[in-house]
């Protein structure tokens, strides 16, 4: 007996000691952060490599091929446009001096920068530019946005292989071309400063070509061997960037299929500079300690997310159940689920895009008024005796490895006061990409939309308007029709007032709320924190990042290990790294 | 014995397109979209159509794996225009390997497991080494030390490797190893030889640990029963040592079915270890096979199924080549 006893109490130390190891990663401290080496000198300093990383990786480096949401980050770094967006979301000019707008809307006249160079060294003329639309939009190139551009005179007769050239792109001299649309189109310049059209190299040819190095004329470029696939991608200053003095970095480095503990170790010892991809509670701590919360700040909010029902489908062919599903849905409670992310939606556009209006109540939780419309629509239920409510359990389709594997959960308790049962299946995301979009397929599922471009209509037509819906790969998922709400899209985009097509968006957006295709849930943002040796770091409204203006002041490359074997080894292993950037040697001369 | 080689180099082919014909038929079947993958989750109808039928996906199922299968091994023939081979790999002379091109990466299937391929080999060869070092020591002093401290430990340990999950060994090294003490890198694959030697450490533990634990308990039962037999007792009885009798007698026989068992874990971690390649961001097949699940990546799914099928194919050939090598009673079966 006194032997297993013993036996035992070993095994409970080794199995204690186990788990102290595998839980210990997650101390409670933070690590210390680098600081600035010069502090109080805000003197740009150029040099330097800034290091992110992320759990995915991209696929293609083409403006004509940008299939994945991490792209547009390396992208933005690499290909400069004749206009883009600022810090503030404004469209401002970039590779045009300037640009001027015919009264009708339909004909843009972009006059270029003279002397801009691409990476290798020529010149960017209109020429090129035309070249770089006709490239992307036509139909040999795998352009998921060409459809975007279809307001461009003769698009149609160019992507059926009808016409060699593209009518609607005019050069009217070496440095001026024209874009010439068939009618008013409000998205069309919000669309362009997007990277689809950006002009590319001469190597990149006439059409897209799979074996092309990508070469623009941004900020940063490509070398041959740069992108390591499925690892990591480097690109190094662009010497003959427009912007004197510009960029101040040598490099930006990203890598890829980081997993986030990785990344947390990485940040903390300062191999990579900054963090994006959280663990859930680390944003909160990173927030509450002083010696971050300079140094971290909320990306815009610019994905809504909810519950789509299928309003072709029973029973959410039924207007009062939708009402009903929208109002049991508690938003502040919903999104403690992820409570450092999320904020509560009540109506379809986040609050960073225009069109967003914050004196639209929209969808508010209510739940009398969700039991009454339950009883208005047939399917009256008592909380009290928990008799009624809807008769069967109604079909959720949601997709692994979500955050609404977890969100449903609480819809499911929410739902059940009003006396609705869900019966939830879960399947992968391709599989439920292509349920979703079937029409007569789901009945309720998961919903949600980033921005394109920052504007209502980049949400409120693929979402609502009925010419999204389609028998497959339908973006309308709850299959919604309105003509009122069709026409008032349709105006909004011809209208190139912003004060009118707010007033028109304000009103599409009360009859949705009200008749409920979906049941707004949440906005989901993005935090970002880096050391204080990054300076004028902010995160890009639209594209994550553009690192054109940062630069790091830093004395020290990553922060040397400690060693365990001296003194205390025990309090080294399990101590907290709070000290680790103070403590820790220079392995590397500044850069 | 040359029938007998032809007979099973024919059933590892049969095996192998059987294999690669059932994946191609299930990735079809399922109801999700290649296309709408490429395009992405917010592309419009008809871009995606147009992007389905660049790819090919709007013929038939027929169509496609006639297609696949016409291009998997073929002919080239000098008059080809060199786009027409494009994305192959030249096997022997003229005879051409060609999995298509990545619907997602927009290359050559062959270039991108000509780059995986080693790094999953490097990976799989060193996390069997671990296993069977670990393992099979472990195991034999065992046995040897039956009911002692010795014994105990290695059997309670075994049973905590085996029970815990890889991603918590993964992560307890990843702190551990690198975070904490900075002896080796934190995850990746480096740029240099010795960077690459370095790197697969880490990983090759947490393979080898889980795997060697098993192997721990196998041998010790071999080795305890074999320790028992007569010939031990003979050999004894001649006056060998101990460690003699351990290690020529009973150890090659308590090996065979670590043999076996060896065959079809090489081949396993071939076709990828899943979750340790995501843990240390190891660039392998493993990782590039979930990718492409995930993605829908028709030609690259279709290029981890041929690997891991010729992975698992050979190995048990050599398996089988090694049975006869260390028994002489399968040779004389033969």
């Amino acid at each position: 007996m006194r032997s297993i006893r013993a036996s035992s109490s070993r095994r409970a130390r080794g199995l204690v000691l186990a788990l102290g190891l595998a839980t210990a990663g997650c101390s409670k401290e933070l690590p210390a952060p680098i600081p600035t080496a010069h502090p109080g000198d805000p003197t740009p300093r150029h040099g330097g490599t800034l290091t992110s990383a992320t759990f995915g990786e991209i696929r293609a480096l083409d403006p004509a091929n940008m299939g994945d949401g991490l792209v547009p980050q390396i992208l933005q770094s690499m290909f400069a446009g004749l206009i883009d967006y600022d810090l503030e979301g404004k469209i401002v000019p970039d590779l045009a001096d300037h640009w001027t707008a015919s009264e009708d809307g339909t004909t843009f006249r972009f006059v270029l920068r003279e002397g801009v160079r691409f990476h290798d060294g020529d010149e960017v003329t209109a020429d090129d530019v035309k070249r770089s639309v006709e490239r992307a939009l036509h139909p040999s190139a795998p352009n998921p946005f060409s459809s975007y551009f279809a307001s461009l005179a003769g698009y149609d007769k160019f992507v059926a292989k009808k016409s060699d050239h593209l009518d609607g792109v005019i050069v009217n001299g070496r440095y001026v071309v024209t874009f010439q649309l068939d009618k008013p189109d409000s998205s069309f310049l919000p669309v362009l400063a997007m990277h689809p059209l950006r002009p590319v190299c001469k190597s990149g040819g006439d059409r897209y070509s799979d074996t092309w190095l990508p070469c623009g004329a941004g900020p940063f470029k490509l070398l041959p061997g740069g992108w390591d696939r499925g690892r990591e991608i480097t690109v190094v200053r662009h010497e003959g960037y427009f912007r004197p003095g510009l960029p101040y970095l040598d490099a930006v480095r990203m890598v890829f299929h980081a997993n986030l503990t990785s990344q947390r170790f990485k940040f903390a010892t300062g191999e990579q500079d900054l963090l994006r991809d959280f663990l859930a509670p680390e944003i909160l701590k990173f927030q509450a300690d002083p010696r971050w919360k300079p140094y971290g700040e909320y990306e815009l909010d610019k994905q809504v997310a909810g519950v789509s029902m299928n309003t072709e489908m029973a029973p959410f062919d039924n207007i009062e159940l939708r009402r009903a599903v929208a109002s049991a849905l508690d938003r502040d409670q919903l999104i403690l689920i992820r409570a450092s992310n999320l904020r509560p939606a009540h109506v379809p556009i986040p609050p960073a895009v225009e069109g967003y209006d914050p004196t639209l109540a929209g969808q508010q939780f209510d739940l009398p008024a969700a039991l009454e419309h339950m009883k208005r629509a047939g399917y009256a239920y008592d909380p009290v005796t928990r008799t009624g409510g809807y008769p069967k359990p109604i079909p959720y389709l949601t997709y692994s490895q979500s955050l609404d594997e977890y969100m449903v959960q609480v819809v499911m308790q929410q739902l059940a006061r009003i006396g609705i049962t869900l019966d939830v299946r879960i399947v992968n995301y391709s599989t439920f990409l292509a349920l979703r979009g079937r029409r007569h397929e789901t009945v309720l599922g998961p919903a949600f939309w980033a921005q394109d471009y920052p504007e209502a209509g980049s949400f409120l037509e693929p979402l609502f308007h009925s010419r999204s819906i389609n028998d497959e790969d339908s973006n309308n998922s709850a299959f919604y029709a309105n003509p009122r709400v069709d026409e008032l899209i349709d105006r909004a985009r011809r209208d190139l007032d912003p004060a009118r097509r707010k007033k028109i968006y304000r009103e599409a957006q009360e009859i949705i709320c009200d008749e409920a295709p979906w049941a707004f849930t949440h906005y989901y943002r993005f935090y970002a924190q880096w050391h204080p040796y990054v300076h004028d770091y902010k995160p890009h409204p639209m594209w994550t990042t553009d690192p054109t203006r940062t630069w790091i002041d830093r004395t020290a490359g990553r922060i040397a290990a400690r060693s365990i074997f001296t003194g205390d080894a025990l309090a080294k292993l399990f101590g907290d790294g709070s000290t680790s950037g103070a403590r820790g040697a220079p392995r590397s001369a500044p850069p | 014995m040359m029938g007998r080689i032809a007979r099973r180099l024919l059933w590892a082919v049969f095996v192998i397109w059987a294999t690669i014909t059932l994946a191609f038929v299930v990735s079809h079947a399922l109801p999700s979209d290649p296309a709408r993958m490429v395009a992405g989750a917010q592309a419009r109808p008809q871009d995606i159509a147009r992007i389905r039928k660049e790819l090919g996906l709007d013929q038939s199922l027929y169509v496609q794996y006639a297609r696949f299968m016409g291009r998997l091994v073929h002919v080239a023939r000098a008059a080809d225009p060199a786009k027409d081979h494009a994305t192959c790999a030249a096997l022997a002379g003229p005879l051409h390997l060609d999995l298509g091109k990545s619907a997602q990466q927009r290359r050559p299937v062959v270039t991108i497991l000509a780059e995986r391929l080693p790094r999953t080999i490097l990976l799989a060869l060193a996390a069997a080494f671990v296993q069977v070092l670990l393992g099979v020591t472990a195991g034999v002093i065992a046995a040897s030390r039956k009911k002692s401290v010795v014994d105990n430990l290695a059997v309670s340990g075994s049973l905590l490797g085996t029970s815990a999950p890889t991603f918590v060994i993964g992560l307890t090294f990843q702190w551990l190893f690198a975070h904490r003490l900075g002896l080796l890198p934190l995850d990746g694959w480096g740029d240099t030889a010795f960077d690459h030697a370095r790197s697969v450490i880490l990983p090759a533990l947490t393979l080898g640990v889980f795997g060697a634990a098993y192997y721990t308990r196998l041998v010790r039962d071999e080795m305890i029963g074999q320790l028992g037999q007569d010939y031990v007792r003979t050999a004894r009885a001649k006056g060998l040592s101990r460690s003699a009798v351990v290690v020529r007698h009973a150890l090659r026989n308590a090996l065979m079915p670590v043999v076996t068992i060896i065959g079809v874990d090489v081949g396993t971690l071939v076709g990828g270890a899943i979750v340790t390649e995501t843990i240390f961001r190891w660039p392998g097949i493993g990782s590039l096979a979930v990718t492409a699940v995930l993605d829908r990546d028709g030609p690259v799914i279709m290029g981890c199924v041929l690997v891991t099928s010729v992975a698992v194919v050979v190995s048990t050939m050599a398996v089988d080549a090694l049975y006869t090598a260390l028994d002489p009673r399968v040779r004389a079966e033969r």
